[in-house]
């Protein structure tokens, strides 16, 4: 997703094959590492899925933070001359720790585990998702054409009718 | 924009920018409180020990679904002051659509003006600009007394003849139409 580094605001379109792709390198890497939950997020905060527990987690709210901790970050490793971001960032608790990681430009996986799983086996198994999620998300861009034609004038007609029925107060 | 097929969503991010305290966060806890839960989710807010934005606020919309696609606006505010540069920067990465939240009274023109060219600034390195990207003004705070007129503020900052509202966000008045209008823009300036 190298271009993705200048998306700026530009469109991202996720296929449901790229999706169900995903979906699966999460499972593999919740049953390899225990952890409690694990979300993968697009970089400006936009949850794309997860999995394990998300009860009382209001899953938009931790993206949002979630990326802009990493956009943060990279702000501060640019300021001290690192060339990129930071790769990883890793938040200590005394129950439960987070374990965030870049997926190339454009999406942070997060991990959530009990601190009684080492963080060795986390790191590993992580690396490895991220490897196999960089390769799948590399052939996303690609499929970005197929859907434009969705936000025609329809959808906007709709949503609009959509918006008065949702925003009532 | 972010479609995500897989959940059949659309995502979309809104920022409320404009002066310190001209009342983007009030924005937010008003529409926080007057939507059904349903449609929103929970106001985090990142502030100072001062009751001041820090880094941004956040609250999620989820409306119902538009031809099988589930939209979603994200709402960040940035915090106003000058030498908090580098979180507007960092909030406005991926951007769709901006609130500009003008404070009505005499006093803030400078300010309000200052934050404008600071926003376009910003616009400016995503590659975008206030003259084509789908951003609205609110005139805020009109229920104060020594206010500018609103042609008065009109021909101050609305140099490119965005959509505008009036509003007194600390009492709710116009909030939610400021929402409104602000999707309305976005939507119809989507060109994909
Ligand atoms: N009188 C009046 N005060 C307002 C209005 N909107 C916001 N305020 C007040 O202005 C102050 C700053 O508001 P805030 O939302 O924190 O500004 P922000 O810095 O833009 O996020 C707070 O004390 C608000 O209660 C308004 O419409 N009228
Ligand atoms: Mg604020």
């Amino acid at each position: 997703m190298e271009s993705s580094n200048k998306r700026n605001g530009a469109q991202l379109i996720l296929s449901e094959d790229i999706y169900n792709g995903i979906a699966k390198i999460l499972d593999e890497l919740s049953a390899n590492t225990r952890a409690e939950t694990i979300v993968f997020c697009e970089s400006n905060g936009y949850p794309v899925t997860y999995k394990g527990n998300v009860k009382n987690l209001d899953l938009p709210a931790i993206s949002s933070l979630a990326a802009n901790n990493f956009s943060a970050t990279a702000q501060m490793a640019s300021m001290i001359g690192e060339k990129g971001s930071f790769k990883f960032l890793f938040h200590e608790g005394k129950d439960k720790n987070i374990y965030l990681s870049n997926v190339g430009f454009s999406f942070v996986l997060m991990v959530i585990f009990d601190v009684s799983v080492a963080l060795g086996i986390i790191r590993i198994y992580t690396k490895k998702s991220i490897n196999d999620l960089v390769d799948l998300l590399k052939t996303a861009e690609e499929e970005d054409k197929q859907s434009k034609e969705f936000l025609d004038l329809e959808f906007k007609t709709l949503l609009g009718e959509e918006l008065n029925r949702s925003l009532k107060i | 924009m972010f479609i995500n097929y897989g959940l059949q969503e659309i995502n979309l991010k809104i920022v409320f920018y404009g002066p310190g305290l001209g009342g983007k966060t009030t924005n937010l806890e008003h529409i926080y409180k007057q939507l059904d839960p349903t449609v929103r989710g929970d106001l985090i807010t990142l502030k100072t020990k001062e009751e001041r934005t820090l880094y941004f606020d956040f609250l999620q919309l989820e409306l119902g679904r538009v031809k099988g696609l589930k939209p979603r606006f994200n709402l960040y505010t940035v915090p106003g002051q000058v030498y908090y540069d580098y979180s507007r920067k960092i909030i406005l990465k991926g951007v769709d659509g901006v609130v500009f939240v003008a404070d009505s009274q005499k006093s803030r023109m400078g300010d309000n003006l200052d934050s404008l060219l600071d926003l376009e600034k910003n616009l400016i390195e995503l590659g975008h600009s206030l003259e084509d990207f789908p951003w609205i003004i609110q005139y805020n705070k009109r229920d104060l007394p020594n206010l500018e007129s609103i042609e008065m503020l009109q021909s101050k900052l609305n140099f490119f003849g965005a959509p505008y509202t009036e509003a007194a966000a600390v009492n709710g008045i116009g909030v939610i139409e400021t929402l409104k209008k602000s999707i309305t823009e976005v939507i119809s300036k989507v060109n994909v």
